[in-house]
């Protein structure tokens, strides 16, 4: 496992190791850390100048929540009523209920398409099921036309963002990718001279290639009809140009009605990428005779969704509509960036969203990868509680492990017994900081820190210094002092 | 694998019974809290200032006219852009098809035949304000998708009655959800290699808006 940019990140919850472990390299690798605090830097800052001038923000973020509150609730209705709809308009809905049931439906539907390549618009849920090894097993070239999606594609890298999914490459290292696996030896490392090629790489393959993989930012029940945003129109290229479109869609993805639409999006481009809209927004409805798609596959996808929707604190996850604001703001996420939470769902709303998809049976250390602080919660536009449910989740892997150690062989256990005997009365506490004080003297240096503990302590002081024990408790001040003044 | 048929009932059935093992929470789409601003306050002038504003925030080209100018300042841009080939939808006036230009009408063209020429004009559907925001409902007048996609120049001619100022008054003037759209806030962009932002990356590099003050 490498968390590094040269390095293939693990990004599979069933093998990816535990947070901490995860996130050392990148703490220790400057360029990365720079790279991730650079662009978490920029959208911020826009996403802050635009919200600022909605004075209506909250008001669109309370009604943002009921709506997709609402959709949750009734989901198995706008769920049946969408494939109503998108039927009758000449679209075909395909259920699945995990990741390998919808690879086997995508793969065989390129085998009626007697497909040999595959246009893909940029769609994390595909990422969710790991779509691209599935269809190159199948002898079927996948080409990612999303910038990000293609550096990471060509690097052999994986995506570190739910938005930006590059942010963690730099421009001489996307350079160094498109150079070798482009073949363009003098290409510069400007970023309009790369975007170039890479638009010179996919025109060809937009025009020519006739069946598309796509994603959806919605699904809307009453008319049938997905949206997709986007900035760069390769969005478009693929909804448009290809004769087959096959949508790969989660089931919660769904909103009432298109009205609805003047809310979402009023909040997902300003969320997302600091724009009050994105350059495109395209919105359609089953095939249109004469205009794109002869063939439209829309694939609803389960894949651990649907156990989310009975817990009471928990359903809120599925509100989410992937803007990644979370991301960009939290205090852990800046520092680790996305490869160290070993999901494609990286940040706060990953650090809920992977260990439930799993059913909390994998990803159990990312309910800790949080300081609880509360940021992400305030930029969440459809105001999903992270902190909650975090804490929720932490107490459920706590639970867990109760279960399953061998109790008394257990230090945590242990400690824990330990604990609560010396808080347990006065004179054990001072005992046991007298203990402590002249325990930690070796290890503690002049600064008033510890910086290397042996053994269980090391636990803490690999990723943490440690306050050293001063040689006056309070009460021992408070006492001393008092005597002073009489 | 389990058959198709089996997956929907299964898929159904976990999200019904995990729903119904908790009541809802929220009430019919009607009842929903909605205090969030649908009507703009701009007058009309502040409204048409406000949309020129945000398109060249794009970086798109925005000019004026009066209605009975429309066909010369077409004429003016298409020469100004340096162009010479362009296509159009089938429901453009036909006036607007200045002469001393190649002019491919898409009486359903090959998509080939469409990425050969240098431009497009279409007519809107709306405009938003707010966000600068281009509306194309793919009508006779906008033309099909492909048809602003492939050109590298796209003139969208924009009425200024067709402008409104919030997102909210854009759902209000449809009279029923179109079938397909594209919203379209400036041209292509990316900022994906160090938030640089790039503009045009595979839709058009040059949005170019006529807006027609047809107002009086």
């Amino acid at each position: 496992m490498s968390t590094s940019y040269t390095g293939h990140p693990v990004l599979d919850p069933r093998f990816a190791p535990p947070f901490p472990t995860a996130a050392l390299p990148v703490l220790r690798n400057p360029q990365l850390r720079k790279n991730v605090a650079h662009a978490t830097d920029v959208i911020q800052t826009k996403r802050a100048r635009l919200v600022a001038e909605k004075s209506d923000w909250q008001q669109l973020r309370t009604t943002a929540a009921a709506i997709r509150s609402h959709a949750l609730d009734h989901l198995g209705d706008y769920l049946e009523e969408f494939e109503t709809r998108c039927t009758a308009a000449g679209g075909k809905v395909h259920w699945a209920s995990d990741a390998a049931e919808a690879r086997a439906i995508i793969v065989e539907l390129l085998r009626q398409e007697q497909a040999s390549e595959v246009i893909k618009i940029k769609t994390m849920t595909s990422a969710e099921i790991q779509l691209n090894p599935a269809i190159e097993a199948a002898g079927i070239h996948a080409y990612e036309t999303d910038l990000a999606e293609l550096i990471l594609q060509l690097g052999e890298d994986e995506p570190s963002h739910i938005v930006v999914p590059a942010l963690h490459v730099n421009r001489s290292q996307v350079r160094e990718i498109f150079a070798r696996r482009m073949g363009l030896k003098d290409l510069p490392d400007d970023p309009k001279a790369l975007t170039a090629a890479a638009r010179n790489y996919l025109r060809q393959k937009f025009l020519t290639i006739p069946t598309a993989i796509s994603g959806a930012n919605f699904l809307i029940a009453e008319t049938g009809s997905v949206a997709i945003v986007e900035s760069e129109g390769n969005g478009r290229m693929c909804l448009t140009l290809p004769r087959t479109l096959i949508t790969l869609a989660g089931i919660e993805k769904v909103l009432p009605r298109f009205s609805d639409l003047e809310v979402m999006l009023q909040l997902l481009a300003r969320s997302a990428t600091g724009e009050r809209m994105s350059p495109y927004t395209s919105l359609w409805t089953g095939v249109t005779p004469g205009d794109g798609p002869e063939r439209f596959h829309v694939v609803l996808l389960d894949n651990g969704r649907s156990p989310i929707l009975a817990r009471p604190t928990e359903r809120q996850t599925l509100r989410c509509i992937r803007c990644a604001a979370c991301l960009n703001t939290c205090p852990v996420y800046r520092q680790t960036g996305g490869h160290a939470y070993g999901s494609v769902y990286p940040g706060p709303i990953g650090a809920i969203l992977t260990p439930q998809l799993m059913q909390m049976r994998r990803a159990q250390s990312l309910p800790y990868a949080s300081s609880l602080c509360g940021a992400c919660y305030d930029v969440c536009p459809v105001k999903i509680e992270i902190p909650k449910v975090l804490l929720e989740l932490r107490s459920q892997v706590v639970n867990q492990e109760r279960r399953s150690i061998a109790q008394f062989g257990d230090f945590m256990f242990i400690g824990m017994k330990a604990a609560n005997m010396i808080f347990g009365g006065a004179r054990r506490f001072r005992a046991a900081q007298w203990l402590g004080r002249l325990a930690l003297r070796p290890f503690t240096r002049k600064d008033g820190w510890i910086h290397n503990l042996p053994s269980l302590g090391s636990k803490w002081t690999q990723t943490r210094d440690l306050r050293g024990l001063p040689d006056q408790s309070f009460r021992q001040w408070w006492a001393a002092r008092g005597k002073e003044e009489r | 694998m389990s058959t198709p048929s089996q997956s929907r009932r299964l898929i159904l059935d976990r999200v019904r019974s995990a729903t119904l093992k908790l009541p809802s929470s929220e009430p019919a789409p009607v009842g929903l809290p909605r205090d969030y601003i649908r009507r703009g306050k701009l007058g009309a002038q502040d409204r048409l200032k406000l949309m020129i504003e945000r398109l060249r925030e794009y970086d798109a080209d925005v000019v004026e006219c009066a209605p009975k100018d429309l066909p010369a300042v077409i004429g003016a841009q298409l020469a100004s852009s340096g162009r010479q080939t362009f296509v159009a939808p089938t429901g453009l006036p036909p006036d607007w098809l200045a002469a001393g230009f190649v002019w491919k009408i898409d009486r359903e063209l090959e998509y080939s035949e469409i990425e050969e020429t240098e431009g497009v004009v279409t007519m809107a559907f709306c405009g938003i304000a707010d966000s600068g925001t281009i509306v194309l409902h793919h009508s006779e007048t906008e033309g099909r998708r492909v048809l602003t996609l492939l050109p590298d120049w796209h003139l969208c001619i924009l009425y200024a009655s067709q402008v409104v100022e919030t997102l909210p008054e854009y759902f209000d003037r449809c009279p029923k959800p179109p079938s397909l759209a594209t919203y379209i806030s400036g041209p292509s962009a990316t900022a994906d290699i160090e938030m640089t932002r790039i503009k045009g990356v595979h839709g058009p590099r040059f949005l170019n808006v006529i807006l027609v003050r047809d107002e009086e």
